[in-house]
């Protein structure tokens, strides 16, 4: 119970300005295309530098916390995931926010996040050492096996024809394959210089979901315009509150979910919220509402990708490993103060550790209490007319993918895979199997290599990948998730023909 | 019309989907490119399959681009173009976002064009919207954008 | 109107085109990392240029921008090529890296392409097992490689990184072969494997295993480097274990500058980064982050570059 005690110090006056700064800051930062909060964290370390150890880890803590909900407001208003976390709050999200129920949507992100991120935060709390022994179990076999897991979710998320689902997935994971191979460092198709480094995910994303948009909309010309002006409509907090816990099956899946996924080191954050959402589909009495605004997916969505923030911290803080890129910026916002995350961390520094921790929970909740206070006014986006829309859109989509690296490759690429993926869309394919599979490509690919290199030299490949408890488990779930796939495409078919064949 | 839409669009990816099976098959050294053998291997079978159903009209899903959209998208599509593969690196990003945002307003806002009034407010709603960028990205976020031959 | 135009950016040329070595640096300057955000080379690079803006050091920030991918060839593929020798585009150097990469081929770098600033910091290759190891010296370890050839696994952070370079240093003197796994994700991953027990050893940065060692989660056999370190006074060197293994695989990190800067950019970064790097406040931040550091001068890091060049020559000439 040592979290209670050291409770007192998040609330001395400068230290809850910092956490107050830190989560509006975060916000901002979170809703600014093509700033990941990794990218965020690394910005706000130099602040750190002035403050002591502990003040700048609650800042750090508070901007990581609400920099990943701050990535919900421009996926829900704008239809720009800020980071591969909120693709999946996009698919449903921003659909709710055209149809004018932005507030609604909004709020109840912000709650889900706040109940997940809760709930991630007290895992790390009082399951820290247990939850260690786990992220360690997971070597590259597993993690491969993971991915796999993660692939066979392509066919079945957000497209109405499997095979193009699938197929999406294909262009997704040879994508990933463009630029220098990691492990041999070979190059692969690199036809133009700026493929040099690779496809950026996050300008990758940007241009994906931002581009057809604005396509979209210059496609509607410029007299259609006055007919839709959408009526944004209010939507009281009690409500959302009421809504969100009417539907507890997603509330848990998405938590439960995040938690899990969050712990995997390297996997972790990115694709929470996308498995989330599918499992909640495949689980939900209301599959055929998914991606036409229904508020399961948002809440699912949301509520992972907060919970995965506290677990994605037990290797660091435990063991001094940073499971995820975030993770590592703010092992290095700790070693700038000379403290070292592991035991020492706990023994000697205990009002640092418990601060930052309890600076997290603290956070979820302010940036919860804010974030709804905002979203009544931020769903007004939604009454700007489409043609400043489109250009706002377009502009910040050129700024996000610069700013990620700094680099004019990143904006081309962008663009070129936006309008690509405008006319793709146009004939059923879909962007969010296509992403799934850039996330997971290079997952996949660096475990097999690595653990295909680690069995030649031990117990050969076939008892490295497919032996062991884990292993055989999780072969076990991609078995029963693609076949669970194909029941319910053979079951549809035959509902389809059947209705075809009466009418 | 539609038909020989989707035989162009599933064509054009199952081009591809060739190209990368000869490029993954062909190159050196064959450890980098296992991974990519695989996925193109599957990548080629399913482009095929869906470009077969394109070819004997079996598309079901997506409902190409009729022409009015893309008449109506054409403009925005060349001023992206060049905003994004030229101006933006030639001019400056905030000069090239200034006046790409400018003439999209010009082409897309519904309000008339022969009044004063609307120009103005086009003129404002750049103005603000430039300025909110330059606040945000280069005062708050140290961002360096090319400035080139303007700003 | 088009004269207009062009008349304005002449003006605004030839305004910029003014400006001396005096005026330089007259906007924030840009390091270029080519690692990952949080990685070590990313967070002494933000450590050693905090004091940038200062006014006795360049009196300007310096911008951090990470380039990650392939073991930092991504990066110096785009130094080398695509950023404009204006000096405001720097880039962190890490040695041995991108000398071996560059003799390995495939890359469109080599020493040639850069002019080096100044060095900050020295990180020795270590040889780390797992705590609950058998192992407890590197002879335990030669001695296991030697019986069992191709079966000890050792992880690292990539191919022909230092990592890599000490692993086939270590093979070339015992005579054994050892089953180097590169990790994609850097030194933490190659670390997360070791403590796991994904493989029997590894090889990582003396930092990191500093700090995994005074978490209780590995033992550090050995360090690859002439002089025991300062960190570890207790760990012996790799020569004093009987292993001919001498410092070319320690990283070496320094800020460098593309090939055709102009000179006298070069000289006034040269005489001042140095400075900056020696100042107190940044000597306290790395030292609390258990970062050795090492200032070396552009003509002792010149020095440096061509006697690496020539000994990666040798060892990787039998690959």
């Amino acid at each position: 119970m040592d979290f209670i005690y050291y409770f007192g110090d998040v609330f001395t006056p400068l230290s809850f300005m910092l956490l107050l700064g830190g989560t509006i800051g975060g916000l901002i930062l979170g809703a600014t295309p093509g700033l990941s909060p990794t990218m965020a964290v690394a910005l706000l370390i130099p602040f750190t530098f002035q403050l002591e150890a502990a003040q700048g880890l609650i800042l750090l803590g508070a901007a990581y916390t609400s920099t990943v909900a701050g990535g919900a407001v421009s996926a829900i208003l704008l239809k720009i995931p800020g980071a591969p976390a909120n693709i999946a709050t996009t698919l449903d999200g921003h659909t709710m926010a055209k149809q004018g129920q932005g507030a609604r949507a909004l709020q109840l992100s912000f709650l889900a996040s706040a109940v997940g991120g809760v709930f991630g935060v007290l895992l790390l709390i009082f399951l820290t050492p247990v939850l260690a022994k786990w992220a360690l179990a997971f070597g590259p076999s597993h993690l491969f096996w993971l991915a796999i897991l993660g692939v066979t979710v392509i066919g079945t998320l957000d497209s109405a024809s499997v095979v193009k689902g699938l197929l999406s997935g294909c262009i997704g994971l040879w994508l990933a394959t463009i630029g220098f191979d990691d492990i041999m460092g070979a190059q692969r198709f690199i036809f133009h210089p700026a493929l040099g480094g690779g496809i950026n995910i996050i300008a990758a994303l940007i241009g994906l979901f931002a581009i057809p948009q604005v396509l979209t909309m210059f496609a509607k010309g410029r007299h259609n315009t006055g007919a839709e002006v959408i009526e944004v409509q209010r939507h009281s907090i009690l409500e959302a509150f009421r809504e969100l816990f009417s539907r507890t099956r997603a509330l848990s899946i998405g938590t439960l979910t995040g938690s899990i996924i969050g712990l995997i080191p390297g996997v972790g954050g990115q694709i929470a919220g996308l498995v989330a959402y599918d499992q909640t589909k495949k689980f939900s009495s209301e599959k055929d509402k998914f991606g036409t605004g229904h508020s399961e997916g948002v809440i699912a969505a949301e509520s992972a990708n907060n919970a995965m923030v506290g677990p994605s911290l037990v290797p660091l803080l435990t063991l001094s490993i940073p499971g995820s890129p975030t993770a590592a910026v703010l092992l290095g916002g700790l070693l700038i103060h000379g403290i070292f995350p592991g035991s020492d961390l706990f023994d000697n520094h205990p009002d640092v550790a418990w601060t930052f921790i309890n600076s997290m929970l603290i956070g979820q909740v302010l940036m919860c209490v804010f974030g709804l206070y905002v979203a009544g006014l931020a769903a007004r986006v939604a009454q700007v007319p489409q043609s400043v829309m489109a250009a706002i859109v377009l502009a910040l989509s050129v700024f996000g993918a610069y700013s990620v690296q700094g680099s004019m490759g990143d904006v081309y690429v962008m663009a070129c895979l936006g309008i690509g993926m405008f006319f793709l869309e146009r004939f059923g394919f879909s962007a969010a199997p296509l992403v799934l599979g850039l996330i997971l490509g290079p997952i996949a690919e660096a475990n097999f290599i690595q653990g295909g290199m680690i069995a030649d030299a031990t117990v050969g490949k076939a008892s490295y990948f497919l032996t062991g408890g884990l292993n055989l488990l999780l072969i076990a779930v991609v078995l029963a998730s693609i076949a669970y796939s194909v029941w319910m495409e053979l079951r549809h078919r035959r509902y389809t023909t059947k209705e075809e064949a009466q009418a | 019309m539609n038909r020989s839409q989707h035989v162009f669009g599933s064509g054009l990816v199952f081009a591809v989907g060739l190209w990368v099976t000869w490029v993954s098959y062909t190159q050196q050294p064959a450890e980098a490119f296992l991974f990519p053998r695989l996925i193109a291997s599957v990548f080629v079978v399913l482009a095929g399959w869906t470009f077969g159903k394109a070819v004997m009209g079996l598309s079901k899903v997506g409902n190409g681009v009729t022409r009015t959209m893309f008449l109506n998208m054409l403009p925005g599509l060349v001023i992206t173009l060049i905003y994004v593969f030229w101006a933006a690196k030639s001019l400056g990003f905030y000069t090239a976002t200034a006046i790409a945002f400018f003439i999209l307003l010009s082409i897309y806002d519904p309000a008339p064009h022969d009044e004063a009034k609307s120009w103005m407010k086009r003129c404002i709603i750049t103005g603000v919207f430039v300025t909110v960028m330059y606040g945000l990205f280069a005062m708050l976020l140290n961002v360096y954008t090319p400035k080139e031959i303007l700003f | 109107m088009r004269r207009m135009i062009a008349g304005a950016a002449l003006a605004l040329m030839s305004l910029t085109g003014t400006a001396t070595a005096e005026d330089y640096p007259e906007r924030p300057l840009m390091l270029m990392v080519s690692y990952g955000a949080g990685g070590a080379t990313d967070f002494q690079a933000r450590i050693v240029t905090m004091t940038a803006g200062n006014e006795d050091a360049l009196g300007m920030p310096i911008a951090i921008i990470n380039k990650p991918g392939a073991g930092g060839r991504v990066g110096w593929n785009w130094f080398a090529t695509q950023a404009d020798p204006d000096g405001y585009t720097l880039a962190a150097y890490n040695v041995p890296h991108f000398i071996a990469q560059s003799i390995k081929g495939g890359v469109e770098y080599s020493a040639d392409s850069f002019e080096p600033i100044a060095n900050w910091g020295a990180d020795p290759a270590v040889f780390v097992v797992g705590a609950d190891s058998e192992f407890n010296s590197m002879e335990d370890v030669v001695a296991f490689a030697k019986e069992n050839p191709g079966k000890l696994t050792v992880s690292g952070a990539g191919l022909f990184v230092g990592h890599h370079i000490a692993a086939l240093q270590i093979d070339k003197a015992a005579g054994t072969k050892m089953a180097y796994i590169p990790t994609k994700g850097g030194g933490a991953a190659a670390m997360k494997a070791v403590i796991a027990g994904e493989v029997m050893g590894g090889i990582n940065n003396l930092s990191d295993a500093f700090r995994a060692q005074e978490a209780g989660n590995v033992k550090i056999l050995g360090v690859a480097d002439l002089e025991r370190n300062a960190f570890l006074p207790d760990v012996p060197t790799m020569m004093e274990q009987g292993l001919d293994v001498d410092n070319s695989s320690v990283n070496f990190r320094g800020v460098m500058v593309p090939k055709g800067t102009p000179p006298e950019v070069i000289e006034k970064l040269s005489a001042t980064v140095p400075e900056m790097f020696a100042n107190s406040r940044v000597a306290k931040k790395m030292e609390a982050g258990g970062s050795p550091m090492h200032i070396m001068t552009r003509d002792e890091v010149i020095e440096m570059w061509a006697q690496r060049q020539q000994t990666l020559n040798e060892l990787l000439a039998g690959l």
